[in-house]
């Protein structure tokens, strides 16, 4: 209990401190350059808070789930007109919008009333439109957004008893430029405790690796849904209070070119990081302030130069720094970094539930290929079991209908008492399969570290029934504990390898299902590989199902061995028996040899 | 039924126009996973391209090759001085790469030409009409519709005849393996990219015909057309990007003609109303019509 509080408070003060930190920093630069100036200076300051939390909501959701959204300036908007049409007082409102639908016409808020309203109304509407979004996979979600984008810009255009028109509505009363700071504080406290909570955690996984993340139990849409709301309430925050900073809305502020550039913002800083993101919005405002100067104002050159500056600067990131100036860098990553504590708690092998792991008359067909026939294999609690075959027997197939992957056309899986036939990959992982995969499947843009707390975050709340894993003791075992703070893909592969097994261990599964495991390493590292493996396995009082090539690490891993060849079982038994097959011989030098 | 036949028919002219361009944009897509954003600003430089020809004395006859010509180049120098450099990045660069090249083209339009419309003489013929029936046929509907056809029989004839179609398609299905084969992957992206300039231009043709005027942001509107085309189609697949192209001209042109009977209070939600269904189905069909099937080792 009082862990779980203190954790959870050390998590809001470094998100409120890393917050404060970045908007000081922020207002130091505002200060120093409305004191040169005139009061005009004062505008831009005001842009550029709005943009700064127009560039934080966007964060929320592109920035974690690695989605890119057209759509986030419809939602601004759509905060904006519900803030004008309860913030403008009731005499001017009647001659506006005579015919204003829902009983609005008597309704009349002050500042903190409307902003509240419009983030209702906007949560409403984007939490309904999100299912679908979050729902979709590849470029599906974008295109959505695009089309949402128009489709709200249509509505205000048309909709004219409730907006007006093109023409826009103003008589906003206008708060003071506080209410910018303030917003620009909340909206960054939030995204930064989105990041630190597990479901942000969780976000990261499925943008680093949409395959991966499942496997580890992670639902792609529910972590994608949360970021979704949550970028949701901020940008509405930000559409509200720019409203009420300009007095005015219209559909020309919220343009698909005005969503660009709050999207270069984005990206120019580095859409990972928050401070990122900060960065952006300063750079860019400022940026496209100085070139709308170098331009003439009777020759309409207001707009074209910010434009070539625009475009110019994009171009550039995109071409030398796709990941943004700042990249992974952020102050609130730092600030974690150093805040973390070993932790003393040792990881106790929990006592075995008994359940073996059991697949039975698997029959997968790719078309008119038969990749599975009949298959079976069973693993006792606690038992190393390895499964060899030439390429093509069906090996991964079999791992893949295992977690959920790959649908059989027929056969059943079961854990103990539990029946994972129909099971999806989240569900697998959390009833306590962990996998790796053939090809590496890593958080690449996380640290070594992030990779394996991730695991242990599900662990901690899918698979509480087990004692929990301490992440520094499996570094340490798996040799990475020097390389803690470095992002994943820097890793050797050897190290990538380790730490794939290490990521799958926090966990704590009741089996680990290794596929291939010293697939690309020399014999000493496959002989090291060996000893991890068994060693990680009895840690957390797991099984072990394990695929390779290699007969020799195979028999010197596994109490007992099964061979596969096109589809379906071979040979069993103990390693010597194996080895002693003559079947097993004909078929390694048939077809592999 | 005039009405119909003549919505038929003019969904068909706009629709043929999107397709040569969702067939570009498919194509690039197919080849390198980009969805390229800055595709409709070849319209754009064919048409200030047929601008500054006027104004130094051409005539309509050598108009097409001196059009065709410019985007042809625009396109494959976009992707020699931007695309080639991003091509292993993630979708999003690329995304964003087109979308700075769009951004930038627009601006320089405006500095060094003008932010204002420049219109240059339309042909003469093509306000020429002919009556068949009750239905009235524009001469330009006509010309539309035969050149679309044309072109299309002769990409398709490229894709399945020539080496360079091969290879493309090859590429478009599985990259890495038709490397492997020996297909050279800066030949083919370049080829890819000349080919989608070219398809581009012959669209730009057809529109500087029907209005000869050249505007800086007058690609952007043609370019979202042609990726919901595309999207509609199933990006990377040839066919769905031509019944894409079609489907969009025909949905817009009878929404505008039947609407207004259908519920004239939704009158005018009617171009909104091409956008809500487009999005319904995105959601319902998100891989599009077509679907090029992109399976992942595990």
């Amino acid at each position: 209990m009082d862990v779980r509080v203190r954790e959870v408070t050390t998590k809001f003060g470094r998100s409120a401190l890393s917050s404060a930190v970045l908007l000081a920093a922020v207002f130091v630069l505002a200060s120093a350059y409305t004191a040169t100036g005139g009061s005009s200076r004062d505008l831009l300051v005001d842009e550029m808070l709005t943009n700064l939390m127009l560039v934080v909501g966007m964060q929320v959701f592109i920035g974690n789930t690695g989605v890119l959204s057209f759509g986030h300036m419809a939602f601004a908007q759509i905060a904006a007109y519900a803030t004008a049409v309860v913030a403008i007082p009731v005499v001017e409102k009647t001659k506006a919008l005579p015919d204003l639908p829902f009983g609005l016409a008597d309704v009349h808020f002050g500042p903190a009333g409307s902003t509240a309203f419009a983030i209702a109304v906007t949560l409403v509407v984007g939490a309904t439109i999100g299912i679908v979004i979050c729902r979709a996979s590849g470029l599906a979600p974008t295109m959505i957004t695009l089309a949402a984008l128009f489709v709200v810009d249509q509505l205000v255009k048309n909709w004219k008893e409730l907006t007006r028109g093109a023409g826009g509505l103003s008589g906003i009363p206008q708060q003071s430029v506080l209410w910018l700071w303030g917003g620009a504080l909340v909206a960054l406290v939030v995204a930064h405790v989105f990041q630190e909570a597990r479901i942000g955690r969780f976000a990261i996984a499925t943008r680093e690796d949409a395959l991966a993340a499942p496997a580890l139990g992670i639902r792609l849409f529910t972590s994608r849904y949360a970021a979704w709301v949550v970028s949701m309430g901020v940008i509405a925050l930000a559409g509200s209070l720019r409203a009420q900073s300009l007095g005015s809305v219209n559909p020309k502020q919220f343009t698909l070119d005005s969503g660009i550039l709050i999207l270069v913002m984005l990206v120019v800083g580095g859409m990972r990081s928050l401070s990122g993101a900060v960065l952006g919005a300063v750079l860019i405002t400022a940026g496209t302030e100085l070139f709308r100067q170098l331009g003439d104002p009777q020759r309409l050159d207001i707009e074209r130069f910010p434009d070539v500056f625009l475009g110019g600067t994009m171009l550039l990131v995109m071409l030398l720094r796709p990941d943004g100036l700042l990249g992974d860098r952020d102050f609130a990553g730092w600030l974690r970094r150093r805040m973390t504590r070993r932790s003393d708690v040792t990881t106790v092998a929990p006592v075995s539930t008994g359940a073996a792991l059991e697949a039975t008359d698997i029959t997968v067909r790719f078309g008119g290929f038969v990749a599975l026939d009949g298959a079976a294999i069973r693993v006792g609690p606690g038992e190393i079991v390895g499964l060899i075959g030439p390429n093509g027997a069906g090996k991964t197939t079999l791992f893949n209908v295992i977690t959920g992957l790959v649908e059989q056309q027929h056969g059943w899986i079961r854990l103990g008492d539990l029946d994972l036939s129909e099971a999806t990959p989240v569900e697998v992982a959390r009833a306590g399969l962990a996998r790796t995969f053939q090809n590496l499947r890593l958080f690449n843009n996380l640290t070594v570290r992030e990779n394996v707390a991730l695991s242990a975050l599900v662990a901690e709340r899918h698979r509480s029934h087990r004692p929990p894993v301490n992440i520094d003791e499996l570094l340490e075992d798996a040799g990475l504990a020097e390389f803690a703070h470095r992002r994943a893909a820097t890793l050797d592969y050897g190290n990538q390898r380790r730490l794939e097994l290490a990521r799958a261990t926090a966990l704590a599964p009741e089996f680990l299902l290794l596929d291939e495991p010293t697939s690309g390493m020399s014999d000493t590292e496959s002989l090291a590989m060996v000893d991890r493996a068994r060693a990680a396995a009895a840690r957390i009082g797991a099984g072990v199902l394990v695929i390779d090539h290699d007969l020799g690490f195979i028999t010197r891993i596994s109490h007992h061995i099964v061979v596969f060849s096109e589809g379906r079982m071979l040979a069993e038994g103990s390693p010597a028996d194996v080895r002693a097959n003559p079947l097993v011989a004909a078929a390694y030098l048939g077809s592999h040899a | 039924m005039t009405r119909l036949l003549q919505s038929l028919l003019d969904g068909v002219g706009v629709g043929s126009t999107y397709a040569l361009l969702a067939l570009g944009i498919s194509l690039i897509f197919g080849v390198m996973h980009l969805v390229n954003f800055a595709h409709g600003e070849l319209i754009t430089v064919g048409a200030y391209t047929a601008y500054f020809f006027f104004l130094h004395g051409g005539s309509w006859w050598w108009m097409p090759v001196v059009i065709i010509g410019a985007a042809v180049l625009a396109s494959v120098a976009t992707e020699q001085i931007a695309f080639r450099w991003v091509r292993n990045a993630s979708p999003f660069t690329m995304l964003l790469t087109s979308f700075a090249l769009e951004r930038l083209s627009h601006a320089l339009w405006q500095i060094f030409v003008s932010p204002k419309q420049r219109p240059f003489p339309k042909p003469a013929w093509v306000f020429n009409s002919l009556t068949l029936g009750s239905v009235r046929l524009e001469v330009m509907d006509l010309v539309t519709i035969g050149v679309t056809a044309i072109t299309l029989v002769g990409t398709a004839i490229v894709f399945r005849r020539t080496l360079f179609g091969i290879a493309v398609r090859g590429a478009a299905e599985d990259f890495d393996a038709a490397r492997l084969m020996g297909v050279k992957a800066n030949r083919v992206i370049s080829g890819a990219f000349a080919f989608a300039g070219l398809l581009a231009g012959i669209a730009a043709c057809l529109i500087v015909m029907r209005t000869p005027s050249a505007e800086p942001a007058m690609g952007s509107e043609w370019l979202l057309k042609a990726v919901i085309a595309a999207v509609i189609g199933g990006l990377g697949s040839f066919s769905g990007a031509i019944i894409g192209g079609l489907a969009l001209g025909l949905l817009e042109t009878f929404a505008r003609a039947y609407l207004p009977d259908v519920a004239t209070r939704l009158d005018r939600f009617s171009t909104g109303i091409v956008f809500i269904v487009v999005a319904l189905f995105f959601v319902l069909r998100p891989q599009g019509l077509f679907t090029v099937s992109h399976a992942e080792r595990v």
